[in-house]
């Protein structure tokens, strides 16, 4: 008798489990996987892969004139960017420098005169292998999604590696408190502070709001072209194609995504 | 004996299902921030500083958290839209907050000062006493 009610019960709740198992896995076939994902709006899920996108920047030395310095004027003004005139408290984001400064591994022999008394624009070159994120501790130093070397000043604790790691001098420090020496500050960007460094961010925070970067647009001789080098359609590229270009260093391995067309 | 039998039936099938449909119970909850990258070029947000974020009870509470959380994950997550739960968009970034609550020029020193909150925030973004 005992042993007869055990064994249905044992049958019976046997069944139910049974029951119960296929009515969830039916379950699981009824309700379609994307009802179960959150909702996004179509437009916002374009989530860029990192390697899908890198920035770059050609620089058409041949249009640059020599007394010109808008796009330096523009970019400093834009990113809050101190002038020291101690040059030991030097802090900048772009520059013009002569050939040997800025092309030093170039053969300089016997070089045409015109080309070596030009003046280039010298910037962070935004390198697709660059030495700098690798050596900063903290990582304020990194890569972005779309190519762009970014500073975080929030981590940046000012040890200044990054400084000694990039083999073209783009990094500056803030030796002095910064906000001393902005003589026309902008809201639209914030400053830095004593003992970060800071260089060249590719108006990233221009490019959210669908501007193209400052020195870009305060050229008036169109000099500089700006774009995605891994878009074969871009403007860029195609000039990239159509010209014979260089790099700074390019025998480091650092990958430039800064052309010069000389 | 036969009622007892499908009580623990019922039991079992509840207990089945309950267990089985658990592991969408996370699905359910409205009150998570979802984070959607954008790319740079795509969808800009402008800042929209009509409205606040949040509660004024909760910002009380927990302005530096999301504060924390807005220096951060747009900077190196690219990630610049903070989507609240009633749906509406915000741009993470000091500005969304200070394009309002610049008109009190003393609107976070009140409180830090009488707190003895000494925040970093003001050696590089302009403060609501600094903005013009």
């Amino acid at each position: 008798m005992m042993n007869e009610e055990r064994r249905t019960f044992i049958k019976k709740t046997g069944l139910g489990v049974l029951a119960c198992l296929g009515a969830a896995s039916g379950l699981m076939t009824l309700i379609p996987e994307t009802s179960l994902e959150k909702t996004v709006l179509p437009a916002w899920d374009e989530v860029t892969l990192p390697g899908n996108i890198r920035l770059g920047m050609l620089i058409d030395t041949r249009k640059c004139k020599k007394d010109c310095h808008l796009c330096i004027t523009a970019c400093h003004h834009a990113h809050n960017v101190p002038d020291f005139s101690h040059s030991k408290d030097k802090v900048t984001w772009i520059e013009k420098s002569t050939y040997k400064k800025v092309f030093p591994t170039a053969s300089h022999q016997l070089q045409n005169k015109e080309i070596t008394e030009r003046s280039y624009l010298s910037l962070c070159n935004h390198c697709a292998e660059s030495p700098c994120t690798r050596v900063c501790p903290t990582g304020a130093t990194f890569q972005r999604w779309d190519g762009i070397v970014a500073i975080d000043y929030h981590r940046c604790i000012g040890c200044r590696v990054c400084m000694a790691a990039c083999p073209y001098g783009s990094i500056s420090f803030n030796w002095q408190d910064p906000r001393t020496a902005i003589h026309e500050p902008t809201t639209a960007y914030p400053t830095r502070e004593q003992g970060v460094v800071e260089k060249c961010n590719f108006c990233s925070d221009r490019l959210v709001k669908n501007q193209l970067p400052a020195c870009v647009e305060a050229c008036p001789e169109n000099v500089m072209t700006f774009g995605d080098l891994n878009d074969p359609r871009s403007d860029i590229r195609i000039l990239l194609e159509s010209n014979e270009t260089v790099q700074r260093k390019p025998e480091l391995g650092t990958k430039p995504s800064l052309f010069y067309i000389i | 004996m036969k009622i007892k039998n499908i009580v623990i039936l019922f039991v079992a099938l509840a207990l089945g299902l309950s267990a089985s449909l658990y592991v969408f119970l996370q699905n359910g909850s409205a009150e998570k921030i979802t984070r959607i990258s954008s790319t740079h070029s795509q969808h800009p947000v402008s800042v929209d500083s009509t409205k606040c974020i949040a509660k004024k009870e909760f910002m009380h509470a927990n302005h530096m958290q999301v504060l924390r959380e807005w220096q951060q994950a747009p900077v190196t997550a690219g990630d610049r839209i903070y989507i609240a739960p009633n749906g509406s968009k915000f741009m993470k970034s000091l500005d969304t907050c200070l394009g309002c609550h610049k008109n009190n020029r003393l609107f976070c020193f009140n409180c830090h000062v009488y707190a003895n909150v000494k925040p970093t925030c003001w050696n590089c973004h302009l403060s609501p006493s600094e903005t013009p």
